[in-house]
């Protein structure tokens, strides 16, 4: 079990709750959620967050948006960040990882690589990885 | 009449021949097309007929898919809200398994025999017999608490438990429909659109109609390669160990 807290961006409740019960069956129990990638902007201000997963479609503000946001504030800016989408073109992970994401899953995904991602995220956690 | 007069009038003359020369052919030219615009006529019409009801039917095929992932997110929701009570369930189970409370039948042995022992002790005392036998009840639940039958039943639960997040991870199958039906609908309302221009524009008498229908915008929707999901999963690891090693 650790501490780390996780924020979860995804506009479906359904994959929220996924990766939610994921994560805290791999041992990352505490989590906290956005709909999309403005809501999630709104909570980084308020909650202290050390690790965030993102899914790339959304409304009002995609993941890659939201990505570049982040990147572009230096208080957030070395956040680790995982993006776990259906989008699994060659180019849609090229372009994610040109935004700086730190690491990749194209959904369906398990709770052990969800973790083994983490982990490797965490261990070379140098966000400027491209 | 003068020589110029002369010459102007077979100029004249001459650029009429040219006129109907042109004429002879262009007359069958223009029956040819007369006949055709005939022929395709009952064509159109059954063209716009067609039109008229898909412009119907093609919002109501939408409707339907947006009702399906409706449903669809729902009957998850549903699902996963069952699958949290029965973890929760479980993780309680496994709690009694854990600390040997587990066995009703156990429970009421255990009385049963304290009551035996109070009862002797009450007659004669703690005698050496008594203690004995206490110590080797002790022993024996002992060894039902650590015995394979209550591990294995113990064991059991944690492999429902990992059944239940294995249902629950299969749900976002609902998330994948939804994306792919979401690109669907995009495409009909294309579809649509194009379908609203043809008889605004084309089938239409009115002027009023035949103002520019505004552009067509098709939302962006994520494609899968045709590849099988263990090829993809290569794939993005090598791109991510390519990122790493500031290949990209």
């Amino acid at each position: 079990m650790t501490s780390m807290k996780i924020l979860i961006v995804d506009d479906s409740i359904t994959i929220r709750r996924i990766i939610t019960n994921a994560l805290k069956t791999v041992g990352f129990p505490d989590t906290i959620e956005a709909a999309n990638g403005k809501d999630a902007l709104e909570k980084l201000t308020n909650a202290n967050v050390d690790f965030i997963i993102t899914d790339w479609n959304m409304p009002e503000m995609n993941g890659l948006d939201f990505i570049k946001q982040v990147r572009a504030n230096p208080v957030y800016s070395s956040l680790p960040i995982l993006m776990i989408t259906t989008r699994g073109t060659e180019h849609d992970v090229i372009e994610a990882l040109q935004a700086k994401v730190n690491s990749y899953i194209v959904k369906p995904f398990t709770p052990q690589e969800l973790k083994e991602k983490i982990e490797a995220v965490l261990k070379t956690s140098q966000v400027n990885i491209v | 009449m003068n020589q110029q007069e002369v010459d102007g009038i077979l100029q004249k003359a001459a650029e009429l021949k040219v006129f109907c020369e042109y004429g002879q052919r262009t007359v069958p030219v223009l029956d040819e097309i007369a006949s055709f615009v005939r022929e395709i006529s009952p064509a159109i019409e059954d063209l716009r007929a067609v039109v008229e009801v898909s412009m119907v039917n093609i919002p109501k095929a939408a409707n339907q898919l947006g009702r399906v992932t409706q449903a669809t997110e729902q009957a998850s929701t549903d699902i996963l809200n069952t699958l949290d009570r029965m973890v929760a369930t479980l993780d309680k189970v496994i709690g009694s398994v854990a600390t040997g409370m587990i066995s009703s039948d156990l429970g009421a042995a255990t009385k049963k025999m304290a009551a035996i022992v109070k009862t002797l002790v009450d007659k004669s005392g703690w005698d050496d017999d008594i203690v004995k036998l206490a110590e080797a009840w002790d022993m024996h639940l002992q060894s039902l608490r650590m015995s394979g039958s209550t591990s294995n039943l113990e064991k059991l639960l944690k492999e429902l438990q990992n059944d239940c997040t294995e249902i629950m991870m299969a749900l976002q199958v609902q998330d994948i429909t939804q994306q792919h039906i979401g690109a669907v609908m995009g495409t009909i309302q294309a579809v649509a659109e194009g379908l609203q221009k043809l008889t605004t524009g084309f089938f239409s008498t009115n002027e009023k109609d035949n103002v520019p229908s505004p552009p067509i915008t098709i939302p962006v929707q994520p494609e899968l390669e045709n590849v099988g999901e263990a090829e993809r999963k290569k794939m993005v690891e090598s791109l991510l160990s390519k990122a790493r090693a500031g290949q990209l």
